[in-house]
C-alpha cells in the first residue's frame, strides 16, 4: 500500500511527460497558439478607431422651406455622426438612394413645422435607414433623438437671443425710471407734494413700459426652461421678481396728499423703488452679457476616472483575449486527450496496468496546466512588454487567475472528452463552448446587457470569471475578488470530480 | 466463449492456438481483467483479475494484438511511458538499451513510432511490455508481422524468460509455433478443444502414433484388411499409394519391429517402414476438423 502511494508520482509522470512530448511534436500548433492571439490583438489595436460611425445623410425638405435652410447648420453641430450629403425635395428618390447604399440615412424634415407647433403639436423628423444590425438600428434611433434635441436647442437659443435684445432695448425706460424714482424721493424728502405726484406719474409710465418690454421676453424665457435656470441670480425669473417688486412698491405709494408735515414713509418707499431699479439694471446688464447658448444649456459634463489607469482599447480587450484563449486551449486539449486514448486503444493497456483513474487524470491535469502556464507566460511577455498592456495587480495574483482559469477549463475539456465517442464530436462540443463564451462571457457585450436568467450561462463559463479577474488584476491593480476566484475554483473542483467519476467508470473492467 | 477450463503452472510457456476469431483475444482479456466473465471463475496469481491489486498488476506484462502506443512519441519515449505506467524507477538506461538491442530497435530509438514499419512497431510493443520485468506475461500474437528469423529469436527469448521464472501466455495463429510452447491450448469456435504438450497434440489428433509402411509390391484389399486386424494397429489413417499405407499405432517404437516380423511371415517385401511425425499444421487441421464434425476432443 505504502509502496503503491510512493510509486504513484512515477505513474502520474508517465502522462505528464507523454502529453508534453506530444504537444511539442506539433511546433506549428504551439507557434499558432502563441502568435495567433498576439497578432490578432496587435492588428486590432492598430486597426480599431475609437470613434462613432459617420452616417452619410440626405435630407428631404420642401424647396424654399425656412427650416430646411438651417438644416445644414444644425447638422454641422453633429458632424462626428452626420455627414451632410445634401437636401432634396424628393423623398422617394432619397429612399432609393438609401436602398442602393449610396447614403446611410435619410432625414425627412417636417413640412409646415411652425404650423404644427402653433397648433400645439410636435413637428416630427422622420429617419430612414437600411441597417440589419440591431445595435446600429438602436444607435440610429438614439441619433434621431439627439438630432431633434439639437434642433430644439437651436430654437431656444434664438428665442433667448431675442429676449436679450428686447431687454436691452428697454434699458432707456429703466434709466428714466431710475431718474424719476430719485426725483420722487428728493421731492418727498423736501415736502414738495406737487413735484412728487408729477414724478410718481412719470415713474408709473416708465414701469409700465418696462413690464411690457422686458417682462414679456423674460416670461417666455422663464417658461421655456424653468428647471435649468433655477437658482441663478441672473435668470429671467430673478429679473421678473425684481420687476414685480418695483411694481408693488410703485402701487404702494398711492395718491400723494398735499400739505402733510411728514412724507417719511413715502420717501422710504421711493428709496426702495430706486434701489430695486438699480438692482434690476444690474441684473439686466448681467443677463445680456450671458451667451444664449449658456442660458439655454447652462450645464455640461466632464468625465474623469478614479481607476488606476485609463486603458486603451487594446488594454481593455487584452484580458478578454487572454482569458478566452486560455479557456479554449485548455478545453480543446482536454477534450481531445481522453477521446484519443480511447481511439488509440491505450485505455486497454491502462486497464491492465496498475495506473488508476486518479493518477491518469492528475497526470493529464498537470501536463496541460504546465503547458497552459508556459503559454500564458509567453503571451504575457508579449502583451506586457511588446504591446504595453499593464499588469498592475502583482504577478502572484495574475498567476493565481491563470491557474484557476486553466484548472476549471480543463475540467470542462475532460468531461467533454469522456462523453464524446470521437475526436470530431469532442471538437464540436469545444466549439460550442467557445461560441457560448464569445456571446455570454462579457467579451463582446457587458453582462449587464443580458437578461438575468441568461446570465446563469455566463457564470457557468470559466472565461466569464477569467475576464473579470484579469481586468481587475491587470487594469485596476486589485487583488482577485475572493468570491469570484473561489467560485471559479469551486466549479473546477466539481468538474474534476465529475471527470474522475466518468473516467473511473470507463476504466472499470467490463 | 464456453468450455474454457484450464490451469497454467507457474514458469511455463502456454501457447494459445486457434483460427482467427476463435476467441483468443477475449481469453486474454478475461485473464488480464479487462473483461469480467459472464459465468465461471478466473484466478491469476491467486487473485480474481477484475480485482487485481495495483501490486499484482505491476507484476503483469500485456501486449495487445493491435499497436496501441503513441505514434507521435519516439521509440525511447514510448518505452519511458510504459515504464512509468508500471512505476519503474528512473534508472532505465541500461535495461532499455538491452531490450532495444534484443528487438533490434536500438538504432531507431529516436524515431517516432509512426515512422517505423509495422514489424518494428510489434517489436516496440514487445519491448514496452517487458520494460518492468513482469512475472506473468500475456502476449497477444506477438510474432505477427515479424520475419521468421526474428520470430525464432523472440521464442528463444521467451524461453529465456520462462527459465528465469516468468510465466508466459502467448496467443498465435502460427500453429508451428506451438512447438516452442510447454503447453498448448487449442481453440476453435469459442471453445477450448484441448490443452496438451506439443508432442501429445499429434497423438490426440490421430489417436496414436503414425507409421508409414511402403511395400515393394501392391497392397491389395485383403492385405490391408489383414493389417487393420493386427492388434497393435489401431487404424489405417490413409492409403498413400497402391504400395504405401499410413497406419495409426499405439507406440511406434514397439509397432515397427512387430510389423517387420508380420511382413516377413506374410512374404510381403518391404521397401521402408518408419515413424511419421505429422506437422503441427496437419495436427491442428485434424483437430479442428474433428471438432467441427462433433467428434469428442476434450480439454485436458
Amino acid at each position: 500500500m505504502l509502496r503503491n502511494i510512493l510509486i504513484a508520482p512515477v505513474r502520474v509522470s508517465a502522462f505528464l511527460g507523454k502529453e508534453i512530448y506530444e504537444i511539442l511534436r506539433e511546433p506549428r500548433l504551439v507557434l499558432t497558439l502563441i502568435l495567433g492571439p498576439f497578432l490578432i490583438l496587435l492588428l486590432f489595436g492598430i486597426g480599431f478607431r475609437n470613434q462613432s460611425r459617420q452616417y452619410r445623410t440626405l435630407f428631404v425638405a420642401p424647396e424654399g422651406d425656412s427650416l430646411s435652410q438651417q438644416i445644414q447648420a444644425f447638422g454641422a453641430s453633429l458632424d462626428s455622426q452626420i455627414l451632410f450629403v445634401g437636401v432634396t425635395p424628393d423623398e422617394v428618390a432619397a429612399k432609393e438612394q438609401l436602398r442602393r447604399n449610396e447614403v446611410d440615412l435619410v432625414i425627412v424634415i417636417p413640412t409646415q413645422a411652425l404650423e404644427s407647433i402653433r397648433n400645439n403639436q410636435q413637428a416630427v423628423f422622420t429617419l430612414y435607414h437600411n441597417e440589419l444590425d440591431p445595435l446600429q438600428v438602436g444607435y440610429i434611433q438614439y441619433l434621431g433623438g439627439v438630432y431633434a434635441e439639437e434642433i430644439n436647442r437651436h430654437m431656444l437659443q434664438r428665442v433667448t437671443a431675442y429676449g436679450q435684445s428686447e431687454a436691452v432695448a428697454h434699458q432707456d425706460d429703466l434709466g428714466a425710471a431710475r431718474t424719476n424714482a430719485t426725483a420722487l424721493r428728493v421731492a418727498l424728502e423736501q415736502g414738495d407734494s406737487a413735484a412728487a405726484r408729477q414724478h410718481q406719474q412719470e415713474l408709473e409710465s416708465n414701469v409700465s413700459g418696462l413690464e411690457l418690454g422686458v417682462g414679456a421676453g423674460m416670461t417666455i424665457l422663464s417658461g421655456l426652461d424653468q428647471t435649468s435656470t433655477e437658482g441663478q441670480s441672473t435668470d429671467p425669473e430673478a429679473i421678473l421678481a425684481q420687476l414685480s417688486d418695483v411694481r408693488q412698491n410703485t402701487n404702494a405709494l398711492g395718491q400723494i396728499e398735499d400739505n402733510r408735515s411728514d412724507y417719511t414713509v413715502e420717501a422710504q418707499t421711493a428709496a426702495k423703488i430706486e434701489s430695486d431699479l438699480t438692482t434690476l439694471d444690474t441684473l439686466l446688464g448681467d443677463f445680456k452679457r450671458i451667451e444664449p447658448g449658456v442660458l439655454v444649456s447652462p450645464f455640461r459634463s466632464e468625465t474623469y476616472t478614479v481607476a488606476s489607469v485609463q486603458p486603451r482599447v487594446i488594454d481593455f480587450y487584452a484580458p478578454g483575449v487572454l482569458a478566452l484563449l486560455l479557456q479554449h486551449l485548455a478545453i480543446t486539449f482536454g477534450a481531445l486527450s481522453i477521446v484519443r486514448e480511447r481511439q488509440l486503444g491505450t485505455l486497454e493497456l491502462f486497464r491492465v496496468s496498475p495506473v488508476s483513474a486518479t493518477e491518469m487524470l492528475i497526470g493529464k491535469y498537470l501536463s496541460y496546466l504546465l503547458f497552459g502556464v508556459i503559454l500564458a507566460g509567453i503571451l504575457t511577455v508579449m502583451l506586457h512588454w511588446m504591446l504595453g498592456v499593464p499588469v498592475l495587480g502583482g504577478w502572484l495574483n495574475y498567476g493565481a487567475v491563470i491557474l484557476g482559469l486553466l484548472f476549471t477549463s480543463l475540467g470542462i475539456g475532460f468531461v467533454i472528452s469522456l462523453i464524446s465517442r470521437t475526436d470530431s464530436q469532442a471538437v464540436q462540443y469545444a466549439m460550442i463552448v467557445l461560441l457560448a463564451s464569445v456571446f455570454f462571457s462579457g467579451f463582446i457585450t457587458t453582462l449587464r446587457s443580458l437578461w438575468e436568467p441568461v446570465r446563469v450561462i455566463s457564470w457557468l463559463l470559466p472565461v466569464t470569471y477569467g475576464i473579470q479577474l484579469f481586468q481587475s488584476v491587470m487594469l485596476r491593480g486589485s487583488l482577485p475578488e475572493p468570491a469570484l476566484l473561489g467560485s471559479l475554483v469551486l466549479i473546477g473542483l466539481v468538474l474534476f470530480v465529475w471527470a474522475w467519476l466518468l473516467l473511473h467508470r470507463l476504466m472499470a473492467r467490463r | 466463449m464456453r468450455d474454457l477450463n484450464f490451469q497454467i503452472p507457474q514458469g511455463v510457456i502456454f501457447g494459445f492456438i486457434g483460427p482467427s476469431g476463435c476467441g483468443k483475444t477475449t481469453a486474454v482479456r478475461l485473464l488480464t481483467g479487462v473483461y469480467e466473465p459472464s459465468a465461471g471463475r478466473v484466478t491469476v496469481l491467486g487473485q480474481t483479475p477484475t480485482r487485481f491489486s495495483p501490486t499484482t498488476r505491476a507484476k503483469l506484462g500485456y501486449m495487445p494484438q493491435q499497436f496501441v502506443l503513441y505514434p507521435e512519441l519516439s521509440v525511447w519515449e514510448n518505452m519511458n511511458f510504459a515504464a512509468s505506467l508500471y512505476g519503474m524507477g528512473f534508472n532505465r538506461g541500461q535495461p532499455f538499451k538491452r531490450l532495444l538491442d534484443f528487438v533490434e530497435l536500438s538504432e531507431h530509438r529516436h524515431k517516432l513510432a509512426r515512422q517505423i514499419s509495422g514489424g518494428m512497431q510489434r517489436r516496440l510493443a514487445l519491448a514496452t511490455t517487458l520494460t518492468h520485468n513482469p512475472q506473468m506475461i500475456f502476449l497477444d500474437e506477438p510474432t505477427a508481422s515479424i520475419d521468421p528469423i526474428l520470430r525464432h529469436k523472440f521464442w528463444n527469448y521467451f524461453k529465456e524468460l520462462r527459465d528465469n521464472g516468468c510465466t508466459l501466455f502467448i496467443t498465435t495463429q502460427y500453429v508451428g509455433e506451438a512447438a516452442y510452447c510447454d503447453l498448448v491450448g487449442v481453440m476453435a469456435e469459442g471453445r477450448l478443444l484441448m490443452v496438451e504438450t506439443p508432442e501429445g497434440l499429434s497423438r490426440r489428433a490421430f489417436g496414436g502414433e503414425i507409421v508409414d509402411l511402403t511395400a515393394s509390391q501392391p497392397l491389395d484389399y485383403a492385405r490391408l484388411e489383414q493389417l487393420r486386424a493386427l492388434p497393435y494397429v489401431k487404424s489405417i489413417q490413409r492409403q498413400l499409394s497402391n504400395t504405401a499405407v499410413r497406419l495409426v499405432v499405439d507406440e511406434a517404437g514397439t509397432a515397427v519391429p512387430q510389423l517387420l516380423e508380420w511382413c516377413k511371415a506374410q512374404n510381403v517385401p518391404i521397401e521402408s517402414i518408419e515413424k511419421y511425425t505429422a506437422s503441427l499444421d496437419d495436427v491442428f487441421v485434424e483437430l479442428v476438423q474433428q471438432a467441427r464434425n462433433g467428434e469428442g476432443v476434450d480439454a485436458a
